[in-house]
């Protein structure tokens, strides 16, 4: 950054200054407090969904995990669908996206945009373009935790 | 306009809470919020219940747990608890020292012991059934058998 602002003439260097003079200051604990806020109501509904399981099928509270996530990416698959995940993410910023929700709006938000390229090469082939990541990551760490607790079981550590 | 929608909303809204005013709301159903303290139960025919509730007194004796229901069946105890908010952090602790325990107090009984949520519902249902003779001791038995096989599900 350094190397870069000598290189720079008087003039850039003025403009540089006079941009930062007047640069919006990012309001970072105002975007903390809504990320906060509609990332737990998220997570609420979330809860609320688990207790559903519970209380009317036969999950446990260990076993309730699985289809509360599957339900929770399908209504954010939807919302994403109807536009209003969108809105939300740009309110909430990572407080949508962190949640398991913001996986559905990734995968969803792909394939609505590469559309008009097809279903095989355009949706079919974009569809991972940003969840494809996190499958791989995600596959990949869940791989090396269990490798870790596998190993700390066999020395009997654990 | 609005403010009419408004209070037809409401208006609506009385109507309906009014509906449910007069029915009886059962343990079960709010056994998530409030502390239920069913009474313990045995599956068997004829056997008193002093052993299960001293068990129950056993249990509740812990400090961290607050609301236990304990059903006991032909070889099996089942017990399930509530662990209070801040202590969940030791969950697995707290199921060791209960285990341990109970099986120094009551060698000849083979525990069962579960802080899931879902078991101890069930066994608050279970009870309500049984109280209400809706269920006859050997079924009671068999879904005492089919709550300790869910204990043991991973996924």
């Amino acid at each position: 950054m350094a190397s870069k602002q000598k290189n720079m003439t008087p003039k850039q260097q003025n403009y540089q200054q006079l941009q930062q003079k007047h640069e919006l200051k990012r309001p970072v604990l105002k975007n903390c407090l809504k990320a906060f806020l509609v990332g737990g109501l998220i997570c609420a509904i979330g809860q609320a969904v688990s207790y559903f399981y519970i209380y009317f099928f036969n999950f446990t509270e260990k076993t309730a995990g699985n289809p509360t996530v599957a339900t929770m990416v399908f209504f954010s698959m939807l919302l994403t669908g109807f536009g209003v995940y969108d809105r939300l993410g740009q309110f909430a910023g990572a407080g949508s996206a962190v949640p398991v929700t913001g996986f559905g709006n990734a995968v969803i938000s792909a394939a609505i945009e590469h559309r008009t390229e097809g279903f095989v090469l355009g949706v079919g082939g974009n569809m991972f373009k940003l969840a494809g990541s996190v499958i791989l990551f995600g596959v990949f760490s869940a791989f090396v935790v269990a490798l870790i607790k596998t190993l700390l079981a066999q020395w009997g550590v654990l | 306009m609005n403010s009419m929608k408004r209070l037809m909303l409401l208006a609506c809204i009385l109507l309906l809470a009014s509906c449910s005013q007069n029915q009886k709301v059962k343990d079960s159903q709010l056994a998530l919020i409030k502390t239920t303290n069913p009474s313990p139960i045995t599956t068997e025919r004829n056997k008193s219940t002093n052993e299960v509730e001293e068990i129950k007194k056993d249990v509740s004796s812990f400090p961290e747990i607050y609301d236990v229901a304990v059903v006991k069946g032909k070889k099996d105890v089942l017990v399930a608890y509530k662990v209070t908010h801040m202590q969940r952090f030791r969950m697995d602790a707290i199921e060791k020292n209960l285990n341990k325990m109970l099986e120094e107090r009551y060698p000849k009984e083979k525990f069962t012991v579960s802080s899931d949520y879902k078991i101890f519902l069930e066994v608050v249902r279970l009870n309500e059934q049984m109280k209400a003779r809706k269920l006859s001791h050997e079924k009671a038995e068999k879904r005492l058998q089919q709550l300790i096989k869910m204990t043991e599900d991973m996924t």
